[in-house]
């Protein structure tokens, strides 16, 4: 995660049955260029399933997305038991990179998107970024 | 206080959250989402976990955990069993491979089964009688494993009561 990684020319969608899928891919396509930078972003299901990713994920995207969700939601439930309000992103910072999760509505459906990402790229412009991609296309 | 950690594991729909939320003194921190599965009955499933507490008197609270039950969530299972004093797999009969259900889960707590106290619930079997309890002992017995298997209805706190009850004293003989 050092290394500043462009965003590989492939995005992938899954469960190609599901209605918010391709809103998914828009999604994913949209930070990919958005985020210089980023190395990979995945679009999740509030209940586990991948819904698209594009990058260069290193890990399996169906696990990531079960971690995302379970991640949203444990972020939702902390901030509902703290009375802080309903959360807007849940951010791991770790030595080499860090995650992003943000849940956002997808054209009525909640969803999950995770953008993993270097130190180099600067977290406000993330969060700038997704609340942009969300108001373009989240409706 | 002496607490003890109880985990609630199996398969989606087997009824975990139920079973803390019927014995839980205070109302369960729940993380569930939409279920998007059609696959699946529950309208909504676990994606993280529940919590719930239990006063057991004579000084000592149970932790009661719920792992989501989808495979997908694996991940979680290890982390929710992490440093529990007992698990209660809960196995919903009216589903179409309950015993391979069983297994699976067998299977997946695997090495976890010596050092720690189980006691297995089976959900509905008023409304689908086989398997029976026999045949889930009897999947034990063929691993070398012995822990109780017991008939419950999870939305009653006196069923869920006595497998932790099951738990405690087992998990107390070993320690």
């Amino acid at each position: 995660m050092k290394e500043r990684l462009a965003p590989a020319p492939f995005f992938v969608a899954s469960r190609p049955d599901s209605a918010p899928a391709d809103h998914a891919l828009r999604i994913v396509q949209a930070l990919l260029v958005d985020l210089d930078g980023a190395a990979a972003i995945l679009v999740a299901s509030t209940d586990g399933f991948e819904l698209a990713h594009g990058g260069r994920l290193r890990s399996d995207p169906a696990r990531l997305a079960a971690m995302a969700s379970s991640l949203a939601a444990l972020g939702d439930t902390a901030s509902r038991e703290t009375g802080i309000g309903p959360p807007r992103c849940l951010v791991i910072e770790s030595n080499d990179g860090r995650l992003v999760v943000r849940g956002m509505q997808l054209r009525g459906k909640p969803v999950i998107v995770v953008v993993l990402t270097s130190h180099d790229l600067l977290i406000g412009r993330v969060w700038n970024s997704l609340a942009a991609a969300e108001a373009r296309l989240g409706e | 206080m002496k607490e003890f950690k109880i985990v609630f594991t199996g398969p989606p729909g087997a009824g975990k959250t139920t079973a803390i939320a019927a014995l839980s003194d205070l109302p369960p921190v729940r993380t569930e989402a939409r279920n998007t599965d059609a696959t699946l009955g529950p309208t909504h499933i676990t994606v993280a976990m529940d919590f719930g507490q239990v006063d057991l008197g004579r000084g000592q609270r149970a932790r009661l955990f719920g792992a989501p039950g989808q495979a997908r969530f694996e991940f979680m299972w290890r982390i929710v069993a992490a440093d529990a004093a007992g698990v209660v797999i809960l196995i919903d009969n009216t589903r179409a491979d309950p015993l391979g259900e069983f297994v699976a889960y067998l299977d997946a707590y695997r090495d976890l089964l010596p050092q720690m106290t189980f006691v297995a619930g089976i959900v509905r079997s008023d409304v689908c009688r086989q398997p029976t309890v026999a045949d889930y002992v009897e999947q034990l017995t063929a691993r070398g494993l012995a822990f109780p298997v017991l008939e419950v209805d999870v939305r009653r706190r006196d069923d869920v009561q006595v497998m932790v009850d099951m738990l405690l004293t087992k998990a107390q003989s070993r320690s």
